[in-house]
């Protein structure tokens, strides 16, 4: 260890980030076997453990970790690709085209992602700065985007803007006009899946100062993002909120990000009217905040449910071809990305995948005193230098790399040239759930 | 129009307003009628002194568990690795014991003096933090004990759960997303609906808009008919209004005691709510109160003749006609609920007046091999289709053991719904192998105290309302009572499935 030149804060500081990282690379190996109170059945041990493997490699695993699919007995873990025959497959040496268009209006910006994913929204505040500053930094280097969350703008993520989503939530905080013009698309969240209908919520013990200077708010006292948005009771009204950010910006993509209730495909379709150029469906399971118990498992749809009944109905408007759908909510692995297209969406958007990959355990503390023991979901200053933000890049740089690679090979085994080729192909899927295989 | 079915059982109409603010009229007596039992007061202050400020709210406090929990975790150290770390690490920084003794939890497992060679294990919430930095040398493993805790039903995270409404009050709520299986058996198949933008706001669960948890119990006549002179023709229908939807079930057989009894009605009184409890252990007990709903079992039947006082309602287990016309003349003033199985005909009752029914399963949910769910949409869906559902009430209870079973149980069709089996696990009841049903169930209570008890009731019932107000205030309902039968706002997975998978034909 070189300690010798910091202050004493700093070498413990320095002495636990060194233990923690080389945590994440040995365990993995399964040279301790798996951790025994590791996991839960839809982040099992051994998807955790091939995360963090594939952050440090940037390839699946081939110690027998499973890596695609969970326990949970539904949805993602249900479903299986068809594959074709060997001899169907795209050969290695033909390109795989993995990229994605994020306007499919005639007009406006046109933004092309190389990838079919970007970065969820996490506020400043429920994550820490640093945490925030590793995954622009992973944006920017695969030319893809993270999102704010509703918890302000850090002056650290201001040179990577062009790959920062600046959300307006309900409770307004942090939107400001430079953060609206500073962004490429700005996202609207209406809801959330983990807390459908319930709004936002951050506990008094993670509003610092610095997270109160950013929200405009008092120190230490909770803070609540209302639901719904009070000045929208109507599509009319959403389409009010639309043309005000493109009075704004005139050059930025609208996102509009939903929850999964049963009229989900009406509202992605008033959306769509509205003038939305993203719909954003965030699917009951995932979630990274703090959320009432009952919200997470019980309120709205799983994702898996959500996108099939979407497409199909934005199919039958005529106007499918004019929005592209962007699925979140418990999107876990390569194999999950590739589910989430072939159900209908045109990509999806990674939250609680990417702090696996910097070292979530999944012990769901992240509300409980000081925040994250790892670092990830606090404000508290000694544990938020934990993760070294270069460090963090990196960890989900490689684990997009892994992905991709994953993605490219699931479409050669399917015959597809390209993940756009994939998109509402329900067909390619095998289902074996609780009542039986379909 | 006429109603093809008798809408009233005779007796007296006692009104309690309905509202969550109210300014309370005095509690005037109505009149009582010639032969019947005059009713006596309540224990305790139900109904607030005339003209005081009164919004119905459930006191929390702080109820820790009188039986200490095993930990959810075991720490397992190994020592001689973890002193010779330290050494090794003492020697990297030189001697610098403010580095080298640094521990990596922050929630104090390793807190002692002598760190992690007497690890605090009930500290310990399982984040792994020293086990990622440290594989060699410390372990977490979760604790078996815990494990064991419920039975095959009674899952040992419900425990917990209602174990941390029964300390806390608090809604439980957690980091990191959903973590059990997709949808499931029985409850965990149905999924409540949201709205998206027109609905009562957040406001509502902070207490900041008023969203209604109050049900109305007795009878609901399509019609009421009036003479010359504006009065009620005929007897006035009877109805309770409570302010939570939830009723406290008679205990299992093996633990009617008197302490626990206490503590049931006590905290019933308190939450203004309704405990159903056996006619002889009201009379065993002196038990009386506007609160106490005395059950009457075939055998106890006898006993009527010592009940000296008027209940709100009684409640006659099974279905016996000649009793029940016999409660009805007894307690003209009295709402007599009829206590049947859930998979029971309510049409065939219906017709001889019972306009209350409570539906009972076993402690699993289940009447036969038949789930309580799809039993309370069968009853519900029958007394929708024979036009008399507006005048029934259903009160349910068996396999209601979390806070997200009351709403789905509304949904399906019930009322209200009788807790049974949580209430004993809230005062920290240890099951005897598998707790089935009433008549076989055994467990075993600590060593009571009412005002713990009480407030451990409290508590929990706080916590569901709250929870039930969670799941309102995300539909955009301003009330519970319009939840009720309201299928169209929730999704089932075995609809949802086959209409995502089957439609394209997709094989295996």
């Amino acid at each position: 260890m070189k300690l010798n030149d910091k202050t004493a804060e700093e070498r413990v500081v320095a002495k636990h980030q060194e233990a923690l990282q080389r945590g994440f690379r040995t365990w993995p190996s399964l040279a301790f076997d798996r951790p025994p109170a590791l996991g839960d059945a839809r982040w099992t041990a051994d998807l955790i453990l091939a995360t963090w493997m594939q952050a440090e490699t940037g390839c699946p695993p081939d110690n027998g970790l499973e890596y695609q699919v969970g326990q949970s007995g539904g949805g993602f873990d249900a479903l299986a690709f068809k594959f074709l025959p060997e001899e169907h497959w795209v050969p290695a040496h033909e390109p795989v085209d993995t990229s994605i268009p994020l306007n499919r209006r005639p007009y406006d910006k046109q933004i092309q992602l190389p990838i079919p994913w970007y970065g969820a929204g996490m506020s400043y505040g429920s994550i820490s700065e640093q945490i925030m500053l590793a995954r622009a930094k992973a944006a920017r280097q695969w030319n893809t985007f993270t999102s704010t969350g509703e918890g302000g703008y850090p002056e650290s993520l201001v040179p990577y803007r062009e790959h920062v989503i600046t959300q307006v939530a309900t409770g307004m905080f942090g939107v400001r006009e430079e953060t609206i013009l500073w962004a490429p698309i700005v996202e609207f969240k209406y809801a959330q899946g983990a807390k459908p209908g319930l709004g936002g919520h951050l506990l008094g013990d993670k509003a610092t100062t610095a997270v109160a200077k950013m929200r405009e708010s008092v120190p230490w006292v909770s803070l609540f993002s209302p639901f719904p948005f009070h000045s929208v009771y109507s599509v009319e009204d959403h389409k009010k909120h639309i043309d005000w950010i493109k009075t704004i910006h005139p050059g930025a993509l609208v996102s509009v990000k939903v929850s999964t209730p049963t009229d989900v495909d009406m509202v992605a379709v008033g959306s769509y009217y509205a003038g939305a150029h993203i719909i954003q469906i965030d699917g009951s399971y995932g979630g990274t905040g703090a959320a009432p118990e009952i919200a997470k498992k019980n309120i709205a749809m799983p994702v898996e449910l959500a996108i099939p009944k979407v497409h199909r109905f934005l199919v039958q408007e005529g106007i499918r071809d004019e929005v592209v759908l962007m699925a979140s909510g418990g999107i876990r692995t390569a194999a999950d990305i590739a589910k989430v297209i072939a159900l209908g969406a045109d990509g999806c958007i990674l939250g609680t995948t990417e702090l696996v990959a910097l070292g979530c355990t999944r012990c769901s503390n992240c509300e409980r005193g000081r925040g994250c023991p790892f670092g990830l979901t606090t404000t508290d200053p000694e544990l938020s230098r934990l993760v070294d933000p270069d460090w963090g890049a990196e960890r989900i740089s490689l684990l997009y790399t892994s992905f991709q690679m994953q993605l490219c090979d699931i479409l050669r085994r399917l015959g597809l040239c390209s993940v756009r080729e994939l998109r509402g192909r329900i067909d390619l899927l095998s289902y074996h759930g609780r009542g039986g295989c379909i | 129009m006429s109603n093809p079915l008798p809408l009233f059982a005779g007796g007296t109409f006692k009104h309690v307003p309905d509202a969550g603010v109210q300014v309370a009229k005095s509690a005037s007596s109505p009149a009582q009628p010639v032969g019947s039992i005059p009713e006596h007061s309540p224990s305790g202050p139900l109904v607030p002194p005339p003209d005081a400020y009164h919004r119905y709210h459930i006191e929390t406090q702080t109820a820790p568990d009188i039986v200490p929990l095993p930990s959810r975790f075991r720490v397992k150290v190994k020592k001689h690795r973890l002193i010779a770390m330290v050494l090794k690490e003492l020697f990297e920084v030189k001697g610098d014991l403010q580095v080298a003794l640094s521990r990596p939890c922050v929630y104090g497992v390793f807190s002692r003096p002598v760190g992690g060679l007497a690890p605090r294990e009930e500290l310990c919430v399982g984040c792994l933090r020293c086990t990622v930095q440290y594989p060699g040398i410390v372990q977490i493993h979760p604790n078996p004990q815990r494990q064991q805790l419920g039975d095959s039903f009674i899952k040992p995270e419900y425990i917990d759960t209602i174990l941390y409404e029964a300390r806390t009050g608090r809604v439980p709520v957690r980091g990191a997303g959903y973590r059990g299986s997709f949808g499931g058996e029985g409850w965990d198949g149905l999924w409540t609906d949201m709205s998206e933008i027109v609905r009562p706001t957040r406001d509502g669960i902070h207490g900041r808009e008023y969203i209604s948890t109050t049900v109305d119990i007795g009878e609901k006549p399509a019609f009421l008919h009036f003479d010359d002179r504006g009065e009620v023709v005929g007897p006035v229908p009877k109805m309770i209004t409570t302010q939570v939807p939830f009723f406290f079930d008679v205990p299992a057989y093996t633990t009617s005691s008197e302490p626990l009894l206490q503590i049931l009605t006590a905290a019933a009184r308190q939450i203004e709510t309704l405990a159903i409890v056996p006619i002889t252990s009201v009379i065993q007990f002196s038990l009386k109160g506007q609160h106490i709903v005395p059950l009457i079992a075939p055998a106890a039947w006898i006993w009527l003749d010592r009940l000296s006082w008027s209940p709100r309602m009684l409640v006659l287990e099974g279905w016996d006609r000649e009793r029940y016309e016999t409660l009805r003349r007894r307690f003209p003033g009295s709402i007599i609920c009829v206590r049947v199985p859930m998979d029971t005909d309510l049409l065939e009752l219906v017709q001889y007046g019972p306009r209350v029914f409570h539906l009972t399963a076993n402690y699993h949910g289940y009447v036969d091999d038949q789930f309580v769910m799809d039993l309370i949409l069968q009853a519900h869906r029958r007394l929708v289709d024979a036009g008399v559902r507006e005048e029934i009430t259903l009160i349910g209870g068996g396999g209601l053991v979390l806070a997200e079973h009351v709403p789905k149980a509304i949904i399906c069709g019930l009322d209200a719904v009788s807790l049974d089996v949580a209430l004993a696990v809230a005062l920290q009841a240890r099951f005897n192998g598998d707790c089935i049903d009433r008549e076989t169930a055994s467990l075993s209570f600590p060593r009571l105290n009412t005002a713990w008890g009480v407030q451990r009731l409290k508590n929990l019932i706080a916590s569901w309302q709250d929870q039930l107000l969670e799941i309102l205030g995300a539909m955009g309902l301003r009330e519970v009572r319009r939840l009720r039968g309201e299928t169209g706002r929730c999704m089932f997975q075995v609809d949802l499935e086959r209409e995502v998978f089957g439609e394209q034909g997709g094989t295996t």
